[in-house]
């Protein structure tokens, strides 16, 4: 059995956070509606304006269905709100000011299913003067701080390449949603949840603001790949057959004089154990250039994949920068089955990573993000009984879309 | 009522990716109480200061009870296993072969509590050619392709400045921990969740991963821009700024915004220049582009073009450094800075948390001393008296002889 059964989720979300949040729930077995526009859908499936859904909006949505509303319209509204009693939980990301224009606000909801959580996730969040900025993923990195810690000291504030402010979000809406399900389960009371992606990546920024005593009084720097503490820093390999080198890179951390002890006998370089350069973790920090230099001289000679077995087995810290490609070619992740193996109508075969959680007694196999409206007939008639005659007409009337189209087309 | 109320939880986390995901659930409402070795506990209380209580520490767990027990003994390690039945949750993060050295697996735990969520949190997991390799933040996030989309075209692979590696992982435990326990309440049973950092980690790449043909390309590092002219701009240093931070994201992604940014930046010609007519002439000039919003950037703060692009609808925002997450407008009219009192620092300030709840509120609490709860823990789940615990703490089973003194 998975571990949400039975939970009921509206979704209305778009892009990255909102469909991160609901794309976990839906993992952990919870049946996620996404309604959608018809004809157009998600924005995100456009992305990158490819003839298919995009790979972004594939990324995004597996183990969902789609139903294709028109929410514009007073008919589509309304079936909307006559959907609400059948599910738990309602979430949306859109822009500021949409949900208020649609109607469809807590109160709206409310209304027709008091118990109902309502969920939304917001840039800036719903209060405060930059309430109604836009958002997306780099301005909530840049306003949680993350711009400032990252690229070298030298330089200039760098943008983080995870898209963490968006689906960093929607974990942690996912998580509240879940615990407030706890709740309505033993209550049978909903309530309304509000999450802004500015502060949610704030998590994440913790312990770089804990390298300073006066709790939040000065700038904690960028410091590049090292901190200036002896070994830990990124190294470059001699490339992998057929790299441009741009990834050709292992990370090493060295944080106890037992993984340096570690390091140097890996490396075959006892020699630099009883350095006097290196004779504590003072002098490595004092020598850090020369010490760097040994141990690029090490790591030039070994592929990225070689250093990071030499090392690992051994206990060094280390990773090989993995690239996107990596990511799908690597022993670790076949060993472990993380990849997934999934037919997409338009694409055909296509690669998935997996989803982290392993529970013993929960498992949900990965599905394809749906086609825009792939369910709209099976929810509306299973939700609100709607008879195949009454979704045909809906479908004329540009009401409801998708599939059921081509229902219509064909009675 | 918190939404988790009455959830319990033992907690054998450390450092950051572990005590992330049970500060959430304590957040949440979960009774969270940190099991940790007398004396020195929680390896991260000494993290740069070398004192048990650094501010790394006070960041990650927050809402906790800390119990000391000395797990190496034998008496330690059957007071764990008494506790065991009075808590749904069991969660770990231990280096590889740790628990399997105390004999504490879930085999043992399940022997003493049948329904227990037993937790485990590695760095690349208990499976796979590189199960035994150590891992922390940076290693995740390296294994995870994070370091390959981050830096300059032409640099090098760059560590991101948000330790997500840990706490992103922790965050998605707390998740499973918590759909876990909602079965928990439906059939009665536990079960085994793993979660490792460089799985979790892959969780946030996801779009960068669309970039890759299903993962047969590398998607390529491009530092700060994203298509003429989303980029970062300097601006004027704002008071007190050394000019390391003094930079406006600005981000164009419709034909909208970018008629709103020339409006607004007092430009509306630049929209009828043939140089930036469409999106394919404006990244075939972007370095003039570039130089034309530098401009007006230039000539204000951060803070200034961050409000003006803002509420004009571009979006926009200033750098925030650490100082500035505590500085604020937008943070204080949300209540979002918390003002705590520490008994080693007296007021201390720690940012909120995210989710606001309208039915389930759980004020801030700071972190706990080194065992200040185990009094109170040991008496309420096992009913031990102060003589059986005084002998504990000669035997040096449990510790903190001055919490157990004071009290």
């Amino acid at each position: 059995m998975p571990a949400l059964d039975g939970m009921r989720v509206l979704d209305m979300t778009q892009y990255e956070a909102g469909t991160s949040c609901t794309q976990a729930l839906a993992w952990l077995g919870a049946d996620v509606v996404k309604v959608e526009q018809p004809g157009r859908g998600d924005p995100g499936r456009g992305v990158r304006g490819t003839e298919f859904d995009s790979p972004y909006f594939v990324a995004w949505n597996s183990n969902k269905r789609s139903v294709a509303l028109d929410l514009q319209s007073e008919r589509g509204r309304a079936l909307l709100l006559e959907m609400a009693p059948h599910y738990d939980v309602f979430v949306e990301n859109y822009g500021p000011g949409v949900m208020e224009r649609l109607g469809l606000t807590y109160a709206a909801f409310e209304a027709v299913n008091p118990a109902i959580i309502y969920a939304r996730l917001k840039g800036f969040g719903l209060s405060g003067p930059f309430a109604e900025y836009k958002c997306f993923d780099p301005i909530a990195q840049n306003a949680a701080g993350a711009f400032s810690t990252t690229g070298e000291a030298d330089g200039p504030p760098t943008l983080p390449g995870a898209a963490v402010g968006d689906s960093g979000t929607g974990m942690q809406l996912a998580f509240a949603i879940t615990a407030a399900y706890v709740q309505k389960l033993r209550t049978g009371e909903g309530q309304e949840i509000e999450i802004s992606m500015q502060e949610a990546m704030t998590y994440y920024m913790r312990t770089y603001v804990a390298q300073t005593d006066d709790w939040g009084e000065s700038v904690v720097p960028r410091s590049g790949n090292g901190f200036g503490r002896g070994p830990t820093n990124l190294y470059p390999c001699k490339p992998v057959e057929g790299s441009d080198g741009s990834n050709d890179y292992v990370y090493l951390i060295v944080m106890t004089s037992r993984m340096w002890d570690t390091m140097c006998a890996a490396m075959e370089r006892t020699d630099l154990l009883v350095d006097p350069r290196f004779a504590d973790e003072e002098a490595r920090v004092e020598h850090v250039e020369e010490l760097q230099a040994e141990i690029r001289r090490w790591t030039m000679q070994r592929t990225k994949w070689e250093a990071m077995e030499i090392l690992g087995k051994a206990g060094v810290p280390c990773s090989a920068t993995h690239d996107t490609y990596d990511l799908f070619h690597n022993p670790h992740f076949e060993a472990r089955g993380f990849i997934a193996h999934l037919e997409h109508p338009q694409w055909g075969k296509i690669r998935q990573l997996g989803w982290a959680p392993r529970l013993s007694r929960s498992a949900v196999p990965m599905r394809a993000a749906p086609l825009l409206g792939e369910h709209t007939s099976e929810v509306l008639a299973d939700d609100l009984g709607v008879c195949p005659e009454d979704l045909a007409a809906l479908a004329q009337e540009g009401v409801v879309g998708g599939v059921v189209a081509d229902a219509a087309e064909t009675l | 009522m918190p939404a988790l109320d009455g959830m319990r939880i033992l907690d054998m986390t450390q450092y950051e990716a572990g005590t992330s995901c049970t500060q959430a659930l304590a957040w949440l409402g979960a009774d969270v109480v940190k099991i940790e070795q007398p004396g020195v506990g929680d390896p991260g209380r000494g993290v740069r200061t070398g004192a048990l209580n650094s501010p790394y520490f006070v960041n990650w767990n927050s809402n906790k009870r800390s119990v000391t027990l000395n797990l190496r003994e034998t008496r330690g390690r059957e007071l764990l296993l008494e506790m065991a039945p009075h808590y749904d949750v069991f969660v770990e993060n231990y280096g590889p072969g740790v628990i399997e050295n105390l004999d504490l697996g879930y085999e043992v735990m399940k022997e003493a509590n049948p329904g227990i969520i037993y937790a485990r949190l590695k760095g690349f997991g208990l499976s796979g050619p590189w199960a035994d390799y150590k891992c922390f933040d940076m290693i995740a996030q390296a294994a995870a392709g994070a370091f390959s989309v981050t830096g300059e075209e032409d640099g090098p692979p760059m560590l991101p400045g948000a330790t997500v590696g840990d706490s992103g992982t922790g965050v998605e435990l707390a998740l499973a921990i918590t759909a876990a326990y909602v079965q928990k309440q439906r059939t009665g049973e536990g079960q085994f969740i793993e979660i490792t950092m460089q799985e979790a980690m892959t969780y946030f790449m996801r779009t960068r991963i669309a970039y890759s043909e299903w993962g047969e390309k590398v998607a390529p590092r491009r530092g700060n821009s994203a298509g003429a002219p989303t980029d970062l701009y300097p601006c004027k240093p704002a008071h007190g700024g050394d000019g390391a931070n003094d930079y406006v994201y600005v981000m164009v992604v419709t034909s909208r915004m970018w008629d709103t940014l020339c409006a607004t930046i007092g430009r509306p010609e630049l929209i009828v220049d043939p140089r930036f007519e469409d999106m394919w002439r404006r990244n075939e000039n972007g370095k003039e582009l570039y130089a034309e919003i530098a401009k007006w950037t230039r000539q204000r703060t951060k803070w200034e073009a961050m409000e003006e692009l803002g509420a004009a609808g571009v979006p926009a925002s200033a750098v925030l450094d650490t100082y500035d997450l505590f500085h604020n407008p937008h943070f204080e009219e949300r209540g979002f800075v918390h003002d705590l009192e520490h008994p080693d620092y007296g007021p201390i300030r720690l940012l909120g948390w995210a989710p606001r709840m309208s039915a389930s509120e759980v004020p801030l609490r700071r972190a706990p001393l080194l065992g200040e709860h185990t009094v109170d823990v040991l008496s309420d789940d096992l009913g031990l008296g102060s003589g059986e615990m005084q002998e504990l703490e000669a035997a040096g089973v449990i510790g903190g002889a001055p919490v157990i003194a004071g009290k």
